[in-house]
């Protein structure tokens, strides 16, 4: 198993963001979810992706609500808040901005 | 709506923090069980499956602690924390945290209710609109006719007239009081810019006579004395038995021009009236600047308009007169007088401010050096080094609270008992009260004296390397001990400058004490008298009067003399005329010279024990119709005929036709205040009440001097004897004349006794600074002082080794105050009296008063240092 590669700085909040924005998740399936869908490439560890939500939630983007699993134990979701769903899409096209850039560069140099 | 859910958020973090923390953990336990699932998917036994999730997850805690970092309250939450350990430090040294938070209140409450008068008094905008515009004319025009000029003649000021302390008759049904009016120009409102709460102002027309018939009711004597009547408008009051009509209602707030003002009547202008349009002073300018004008033109156009109304009068008025008229602004022109009083009383609360700062900084520092093990502890145990300085900043916070609060409730105590030391004719004082401001100075206080006394410890402790535990003795560093020993010299220093500044006004009173005023006072007492148009209105009516009342006075059996006079010595009123006096003629050009006049029945001077120095008293023959006489004050005569006798020689009142001759010298009396005449005074004279009355529709006002063996009992004799006769006739202000004396000098005594009480705590505050460092360094000490004892050093070198540090940062202290104070002390000039400001007394009095203190302080720890028993040191050391 070849060590999956470390999220770019800031880019963990997007991704959650994201991940979050049709169905609510807890975090377990957060991590499973962007594990999944990245084929193993992304592997969000617990020590960020917990300080991660609780900022996001302080911040008011994204609501928990605690309710119980697919396996029957209490679990809390997150969903995303409607400043919560702007704040993706200002994120969302930053990231595009920024991978257009970096895409410039590495075509023309 | 966003701001507001964070706020929501914050709030939960801080209230609800064991939810959210039980929140925490479940969240954190689902995600362990959920990867123990998919390794026991795998084919683990559940231990192996356990154990293999706990590895994968990582630090529970570690996550738990970093997620609840992001609730944005953490420093918050430590803040607590810190401030609970705090408390339960405190909580087991109480006499640490009594003494620290006390001297904090002290000084911070002192600082606070100072700064807040003298703020107010000072530098509070006034209560109108656009303050900074009203002006006021210092030694300028005065009176009805000048004041009209001068409103009509200035260009770049809108002046209004006022006159402050009328006292006029109110005729209520059921008695007749006084009441304080001001007399005002119709514009005053405009150049105020106020207006009445109910009802209207005057209007121009009203300033003429005959239709000047109006009043405006203060809030106060509407409530008082009209029992807040909703229907007062247009209702008629007698005031000095005219009927005026009601026509406003002033707001509450509305104090102008003193507090104590009660209604306000227009002024009353009738040209045909000389004397009453140019022949009295009785009328005020005060202005405010039209747009786009400058203080420096309102100076600027005041000569030219001088000129001017100088040639309007009637008679040739001297050349210079007005001559010395500045125009100032009116909040500077009223603080004048009381602001090197209020600067040296806060310059000395900031004083003792420094010394409690210090005193407390000192206490830190003593128990920091305590404290070190206990860090060292703690740095060992893993504290970060911010950690143990926040744990620090916290504790002084908990000081600076306590004592702030402490403080508060000083100063409010402080304040409210301010107007009451403080002289009563003190402007603005009613303006005092516990409002943001104070807030707001105690705040500023508070940061100012964080920053002094926390700083220290926390110096130190920035020094401060945790590196030994164990082994090393915690004895207090060189540098520690010598910013001890600083702090206790500035103490010293700052309590040699209170000392001296209160040893110099102590002086003053002393030396005010014991001046001779020339006037037998024991036995006096002292009424003022008003007689209403009635009663009065011939002079030959009113003296009619004044003898009944005083035959029926006298028939008591305790009282031994009543006389009448114009004013009694030293009550603060101004009396003075302009005259020519024979044989000094005037240069044309230079000022008139102005007498004091006193007016008095022939009784006076016996009553008052005024002695007679050449020629003779008045006697009841000099009546009205006799000769016109005068009666000249001893250093009157030796300034205007030092080699002949002044007997028969002539002075000339200027607004008078006749002349008056000098009959007789009398001893120098101090009539306006103890400290002398105003500078611009020449002389006193005397002239025979007989012969001054004034003839007209003026009430009468005078001031009966009553002689008593009981004087005691005058008070009610006086108003006994009225209630027989009430009708038209008021008494006021009864007091004796020794009460007079004393509030004549009340300005220099309240400073002096504020000065004297901030001063003890100074001297108290830095003594106990003394003691405490040096019982500090010597139990710090202890074992090496057992060790010099048992190798046979002498108490006396014991004593010696514990105070001599301390005694010379004294010395050197006490030394630098001295000079501060000799720097500083001509800041208080104007207050002294009988002293220079340089006094040797209180520079040699009060320096030595407090190295004496400081050595008592210091020889009890010495002693007790002294006895120390090298054995159990030795032993337990």
């Amino acid at each position: 198993m070849s060590k999956p590669s470390d999220l770019i700085q800031g880019t963990l909040d997007l991704l959650i963001l994201k991940t979050i924005s049709n169905t609510p998740l807890h975090g377990w399936a957060i991590a499973k979810r962007i594990q999944q869908i990245s084929n193993d490439v992304l592997l969000v560890q617990q020590g960020s992706l917990y300080p991660a939500l609780h900022r996001l939630e302080q911040q008011a983007w994204i609501i928990s609500e605690t309710k119980p699993s697919d396996t029957g134990r209490m679990a809390k979701f997150y969903a995303l808040s409607p400043a919560g769903r702007e704040q993706l899409a200002k994120e969302l096209g930053q990231w595009d901005r920024l991978s257009q850039a970096i895409g410039l560069v590495l075509k023309h140099s | 709506m966003l701001l507001l859910s964070r706020l929501r958020l914050r709030l939960q973090s801080l209230f609800r923090r064991e939810a959210l923390d039980d929140q925490l953990s479940q969240e954190l336990a689902f995600h362990l069980a959920e990867l123990k699932a998919e390794f026991l998917a795998k084919g683990m036994t559940d231990a192996q499956a356990t154990a293999a999730a706990r590895r994968a997850f990582g630090s529970v805690s570690s996550i738990a602690e970093q997620s609840r970092d992001y609730r944005g309250v953490s420093w918050l939450e430590d803040l607590i924390v810190d401030t609970r350990i705090a408390c339960r430090t405190f909580a087991h040294a109480p006499t640490f945290f009594g003494i620290a938070v006390l001297t904090l209140a002290l000084g911070l409450g002192a600082n606070t209710a100072l700064f807040s008068t003298a703020y107010a008094v000072l530098f509070r905008p006034l209560p109108y609109p656009s303050p900074e515009l009203l002006v006021t004319v210092e030694k300028g025009v005065a009176g009805v006719g000048p004041i009209v000029s001068l409103r009509e003649l200035a260009r770049s000021v809108d002046y209004a007239g006022y006159l402050a302390n009328n006292d006029l008759n109110l005729q209520l049904v059921a008695e007749s009081t006084r009441a304080r009016a001001a007399v005002v120009t119709a514009n005053l409102a405009t150049v105020l810019d106020v207006a009445p709460a109910r009802g209207r102002w005057f209007t121009s027309n009203e300033e003429r006579s005959g239709q000047h018939r109006v009043a405006i009711l203060s809030h106060r004597l509407w409530r008082d004395r009209f029992h807040a009547d909703p229907a007062i408008l247009g209702r008629r009051i007698v005031l000095n038995e005219e009927s005026f009509e009601i026509v406003g209602l002033m707001p509450p707030t509305f104090a102008f021009p003193t507090p104590t003002t009660e209604l306000w009547i227009p002024i009353h202008i009738d040209p045909r009236d000389v004397g009453l349009m140019w022949g009295s002073g009785n009328l005020n300018a005060i202005g405010r600047l039209r747009p786009g004008a400058t203080l420096a033109a309102a100076k600027a156009e005041l000569p030219a308009v001088n000129d001017r109304i100088r040639s309007q009068f009637p008679w040739r008025m001297p050349d210079a007169y007005a001559s010395g008229a500045r125009a100032v602004l009116y909040a500077e022109s009223l603080a004048h007088d009381i602001r090197p009083k209020l600067f040296a009383l806060a310059a000395a609360t900031l004083f003792l401010l420094l010394i409690a700062c210090g005193n407390v900084a000192n206490l830190l520092l003593a128990r920091g050096v305590q404290r070190d093990r206990e860090f060292a502890m703690r740095a060992a145990l893993g504290a970060r080094r911010g950690r143990l300085f926040r744990q620090l900043l916290a504790e002084n916070l908990v000081l600076l609270s306590a004592g702030g609060a402490l403080g508060l409730l000083f100063a409010a105590l402080l304040l409210s008992a301010l107007p009451r030391l403080l002289p009563k004719d003190t402007p603005r004082l009613h303006e005092l009260t516990v409002d943001p401001t104070l807030l707001a100075i105690t705040a500023a206080s508070m940061v100012v004296t964080f920053a002094l006394f926390g700083l220290a410890p926390m110096l130190r402790f920035w020094r401060f390397r945790p590196d030994s535990l164990a082994g090393r003795s915690f004895t207090p560093s060189r540098k520690s001990v010598r910013l001890s020993l600083a702090l206790i010299g500035v103490q010293l220093g700052l309590a040699t400058l209170l000392l001296v500044a209160a040893s110099l006004m102590g002086r003053t009173l002393y030396a005010l004490a014991s001046v001779e005023s020339g006037v037998n006072s024991t036995g006096i007492f002292t009424a003022r008298f008003s007689a209403g148009p009635s009663r009065c209105a011939t002079p030959e009516r009113c003296l009619a009067l004044l003898d009944d009342l005083s035959q029926r006075l006298l028939a008591l059996p305790s009282i031994r003399s009543v006389n009448w006079a114009n004013y009694a010595p030293l009550d603060k009123e101004f009396s003075a005329t302009a005259v020519d006096i024979e044989n000094h003629p005037q240069a044309p050009g230079a000022p008139a010279f102005v007498l004091w006049q006193t007016s008095a029945t022939p009784g006076y001077f016996p009553a008052l024990g005024i002695p007679l120095r050449a020629g003779r008293w008045f006697t009841n023959a000099d009546r009205r119709g006799a000769p016109e006489v005068i009666v000249i004050s001893e250093s009157t005569a030796k300034r205007f005929w030092p080699n002949e006798s002044p007997l028969g020689k002539r002075i000339r009142p200027l607004s008078n036709r006749e002349t008056r001759t000098i009959i007789g010298v009398v001893a120098d009396v101090a009539q306006y205040s103890l400290t002398g005449f105003p500078d611009w005074v020449d002389g006193a004279q005397y002239v025979p009440l007989a012969q001054s009355l004034p003839r007209g529709v003026q009430p009468i006002e005078l001031t009966a001097i009553v002689e008593s063996t009981q004087p005691q009992s005058v008070p009610g004799a006086l108003s006994a004897i009225l209630r027989e006769d009430r009708s038209g006739v008021t008494l006021s202000r009864l007091q004796s004349l020794d009460q007079t004396r004393s509030d004549s000098v009340a300005d220099q005594r309240s400073t002096a006794h504020l000065l004297a009480t901030f001063a003890a705590i100074g001297l108290l505050l830095g003594v106990a600074g003394v003691y405490g460092v040096i019982s500090h360094r010597s139990a710090q000490r202890t074992r090496e002082i057992g060790i010099r004892i048992a190798l046979g050093a002498s108490a006396a070198r014991v004593i010696t080794l514990v105070v001599h540090e301390t005694l010379f940062a004294s010395a050197a202290g006490c030394a630098a105050g001295v000079a501060a104070a000799f720097a500083l002390s001509h800041l208080l000039a104007s207050l002294l009296f009988g002293i220079s400001n340089h006094d040797p007394v209180a520079f040699v009095v009060a320096p030595t008063a407090l190295l004496v203190a400081a050595l008592l302080a210091a020889i009890l720890p010495g002693l007790r240092a002294s006895r120390v028993d090298p054995a159990l040191t030795l032993r337990h050391g």
